[in-house]
């Protein structure tokens, strides 16, 4: 098992540096220069350079690159060109609010998403199963931005069953008051396209041979889906909640801006329209650098899930 | 009993001394101020920062020599921390400031302990980190080519990438602890007001040097001498100032203007001592529909009405009966802004003074309809313009008409007649037969685009093919200050409320500067040298008159328009206008007591 996680640790580190390489050229070829913005509008040739000089970006390409790498390795990217902000205490302070919403979101929205698919796949064919499976098209086919409008308009503001935004200094106010809407707009929008994508895990397994043996041998259908239909279709879904953890992160950004939830996602908006380059190569190699790790956390997970698995 | 007497007196003023910063002021920490930013801010150091909402916390911890009046349209300078207005004598080039004496910096660890009292050495120190090459200053030109001696500190300090701070420039003669005169190299009658902008602010030394990061910038300890204090921050999520307990105070005593509303705010609030407001909680809102619910809760006591948020509000410029029910107030204002559409002179097709140039960009400027733009792009929210200094700053002329008129038949008129003839795809060629096409630049957000579209419709209705390039804001800067870019549509919001910075944006010597059309106009370039050694006056106006005549005679730009600022008050709030200048205004009105629940704000 050691030697698995040494060697895919290992096979990380050419996919980071492709990571890196993409980030350092995009941003090069269409970052834009931030030195014309940090100038101001009375800017002159001469304080522009000087800019460029603080930045660094008056270095040769290998130079700044093999800054960029240093920073990498030694988890130190500086501070934010905007705000003087140390990058890290951008991380530090925006990674807890997006967390406040993304952990009970991911949870919430798995287990319901299993739940509903599990009964849908086992009422196959039914008229509830195309009701539920029309919905969840309709669902899936109207942007998030209208959920989040109509729900902040609705519940929020008409009904006043949530804040309209806001985000407190207490955690448990930011979990139960603040989080409340984001989390259940982000419900509404995850749960259909996960039901989907389930219940076609659970009917690959429903018709194995398993399944009927475990029918004749007069155990229950609950137990049949729960216990072994689910284990069964577990693997295909740690992957795609592993895979899709670092992503929703940054996807959350919609959300953030919304309810005004000092996040991750609401930050790398603000740096890309900043140009901060410190704070977009840090998040973009972390967020990288995350998607590896939780690859690998379900490698890991389809050993514990299934004993048959062997990790080599 | 009278020793006693002496004994209770002489423990009196032992406390007294050990209070250098008297309760002055008559700040309620009850009265909160809910409000919100639309963008997030970047910091609190006067020097570095250059976003709008940065600056309304900055006003609110620093203070200028001078600031606005609150009421007086066009704005009008008044003392803050100086005593009076600048002493200016020979001929515009010498400034002499007395400063207020007893004026104290909010205590802090970088004072030992200490009152620290402000002197003009604070700012002549604040005035030099503009130069300071490490801190790469977006304000250094508030001095540059003004101030004897700057721009050799400056050249210094870029040499050795060091700037010396003990090293005394000419041009800042401290004459007293309390004394500075200012010696200029040409006359400049706007100086006063370039000392009212909040980047010119006192900072103690001692506080930059104990809490500097490695840029030389403090961003997140400011340390003033202003009416508020930094009390909470939650970076891009919530300021919270409180009333500084070591603050003067003042009495509100502004004089109504000409505007209907000003008596009420006068019978409102004259003769109470500022600030009022004991306590402004700022929350970072950048979505549009986040802010308005927010506001309609009332969660929020005042609101920035952004464009696409006016029509929820306004109908005609007026508030919806429904909103004024609720005793809703606006407060609206014409920006100190123009937005105007450059050719660059630079350029070969649409660049230079010979009669054929000159009569293809006026045919364009003819053939564009301002006010369309006003209507499509902007809701309404903009008023056109025929001067190139907007209302609210000192030279503008309300009674200028413009020569240049909306007119597409002519335009077309004088294409013809100068030789652009249209060929069989019914699009124009230049007068020697060569294709003619002309790129406009803009950004890539909606506005761009439908400015672009908008432009598109004008080249098509007089017959030139036009290429929309829409480009990210950062790129269109540098191709901007490069003189690449053809055409585009450019804002300019006043740094300071005199014609001279709306009027300095054509000037020869400005290119690569903000002169972001390259035009260059010797006519021109010779009466803005003459205006700027003259005071606000017939004189000064007389030349402006000529230098607009010139700008549509060549035309160089087509003036657009200036786009309205809206602002909602909540009916607690007593006595508030929005000023052209000032950022910071809670420093000159009131709120009621609260009484209303305010639960479902933390």
């Amino acid at each position: 098992m050691t030697a698995y996680i040494v060697r895919r640790l290992w096979q990380m580190l050419p996919t980071l540096l492709g990571v890196v390489l993409l980030v350092f050229v995009l941003f090069n070829w269409v970052g834009g220069d931030p030195a014309y913005i940090l100038a101001g509008k009375m800017s002159n040739p001469q304080q522009i350079a000087n800019i460029r000089a603080q930045l660094g970006i008056d270095q040769p390409y290998y130079v700044q690159l093999w800054i960029f790498l240093k920073q990498i390795a030694s988890f130190n990217f500086g501070a934010s060109w905007s705000t003087g902000e140390t990058v890290s205490h951008v991380l530090a302070t925006r990674l807890g609010p997006s967390l406040t919403v993304l952990v009970p979101l991911t949870v919430m929205e798995t287990v319901i998403a299993i739940g509903l698919a599990l009964a849908v796949a086992y009422v196959r064919g039914s008229l509830t199963d195309r009701m539920v499976m029309i919905a969840c098209t309709v669902g899936m086919s109207i942007s998030i931005l209208v959920y989040i409008i109509v729900f902040q308009y609705w519940l929020a503001y008409k009904m006043g069953l949530f804040p309209v935004q806001g985000w407190g200094d207490h955690f448990f106010d930011n979990l139960f008051r603040y989080s409340a809407l984001p989390i259940l707009i982000g419900l509404v929008v995850s749960i259909a396209p996960d039901l989907r994508l389930f219940r076609t895990f659970f009917l690959d397994e429903i018709n194995q041979d398993y399944v009927r043996t475990a029918r004749s041998k007069g155990l229950s259908e609950p137990r049949i889906l729960w216990v072994h239909v689910l284990r069964n279709a577990a693997i295909p879904i740690v992957t795609y909640v592993m895979s899709n953890l670092p992503s929703l992160l940054i996807g959350e950004f919609l959300i953030e801006r919304f309810f005004s939830i000092p996040g991750i996602g609401r930050e790398v908006i603000l740096a890309v329209e900043r140009s901060d380059f410190p704070v977009i190569k840090a998040i973009t190699v972390y967020v990288a650098a995350a998607t590896m790790i939780f690859n690998l956390l379900a490698d890991l997970l389809y050993q514990a899930i299934d004993p048959r698995v062997q990790l080599k | 009993m009278r020793r006693f007497n002496w004994l209770l007196a002489l423990v009196c003023a032992g406390f007294l001394s050990l209070a250098p910063w008297p309760a002055a002021h008559a700040a309620d920490p009850d009265k909160v101020l809910h409000y919100a930013f639309v963008a997030p801010e970047t910091g609190f150091d006067p020097a570095v920062t250059r976003d709008l909402y940065s600056a309304e916390v900055i006003q609110s911890i620093f203070e200028t020599l001078y600031t606005y009046d609150y009421l007086a349209r066009p704005a009008k300078l008044v003392p803050q921390t100086a005593v009076a207005l600048p002493e200016i004598t020979d001929g515009g080039k010498t400034y002499t400031i007395h400063l207020k004496r007893g004026i104290y910096f909010s205590p802090d660890p970088a004072f030992g302990g200490k009152p620290r009292e402000l002197t003009m050495a604070d700012y002549v120190y604040s005035f030099e980190r503009l130069l300071d090459p490490k801190l790469a200053s977006p304000h250094s030109w508030l001095f540059e080519g003004k101030v004897v001696g700057f721009d050799e500190a400056a050249a210094r300090a870029r040499e050795t990438g060091h700037f010396d701070y003990d090293a005394p420039i000419p041009g800042f003669e401290l004459v007293d602890r309390y004394t500075l005169r200012i010696h200029l190299k040409h006359p400049d009658y706007n100086l006063g007001m370039i000392l009212a902008h909040e980047p010119t602010s006192a900072v103690a030394r001692e506080v930059i040097e104990k809490y500097r990061d490695a840029s030389g910038q403090v961003m997140a300890h400011p340390v003033g001498t202003g009416a508020y204090l930094l009390s909470k921050w939650v970076r891009g999520s919530r300021i919270v100032l409180t009333a500084n307990p070591g603050y003067r105070g003042f009495i509100w005593n502004f004089k109504a203007g000409s505007d209907p509303g000003d008596r009420a705010i006068v019978a409102a609030m004259r003769g109470k001592r500022m600030p009022q407001i004991g306590k402004v909680d700022i929350r970072i809102m950048v979505e549009d529909q986040s802010r308005w619910l927010a506001f309609l809760d009332r969660q929020i006591d005042l609101l920035e009405l952004e464009g696409p948020l006016a029509p929820k509000a306004l109908v005609d410029g007026h508030l919806r009966p429904e909103l004024a029910a609720k005793g809703i107030r606006l407060s609206r204002i014409i920006d100190p802004e123009i937005s105007y559409y450059y050719w660059n002179m630079q350029d070969p097709v649409v660049g230079g003074l010979s009669p054929a140039k000159i009569a293809l960009r006026r045919a364009i400027a003819m053939a564009y309809d301002v006010q369309e733009e006003i209507n499509v792009v902007w809701n309404g929210e903009a008023v056109p313009l025929q001067y190139p200094i907007p209302p609210g700053v000192v030279g503008y002329d309300p009674d200028y008409v413009s020569s240049v008129h909306y007119h597409p038949r002519l335009a077309n008129a004088l294409l013809d007649r100068y030789g652009y003839r249209r060929g069989a795809d019914g699009y124009r060629t230049l007068p020697d037969g060569k294709p003619l096409t002309i790129t406009y630049t803009a950004r890539t957000d909606s506005n761009g685009t439908q400015e672009s579209e908008m432009w598109k419709k004008t080249f098509d209705s007089i017959g030139i093919r036009m290429a929309s390039n829409l480009m990210q804001f950062p790129d269109i800067l540098k191709a901007e200050k490069e003189c690449h870019l053809q055409m585009r549509t450019s804002p300019w919001i006043a740094d300071y409320p005199d014609g001279d910075n709306f009027m300095q944006l054509f000037y020869g010597p400005n290119i690569h500067q903000n002169n972001n059309g390259c035009t260059e106009i010797p006519a021109y370039d010779r009466r803005y040298e003459a205006s700027q050694r003259l005071p606000d006056g017939p004189e000064r106006d007389r030349l402006y008159h000529q230098m607009a005549r010139i700008l549509e005679v060549d035309a160089p730009i087509l003036i657009g328009y200036a786009r309205y600022r809206n602002m909602l008050a909540q009916p607690d709030v007593i006595g508030y206008k929005k000023h052209p200048i000032l950022h910071c205004e809670w420093l000159y009105f009131d709120m009621t007591k609260p009484k209303r629940d305010r639960s479902s704000t933390p």
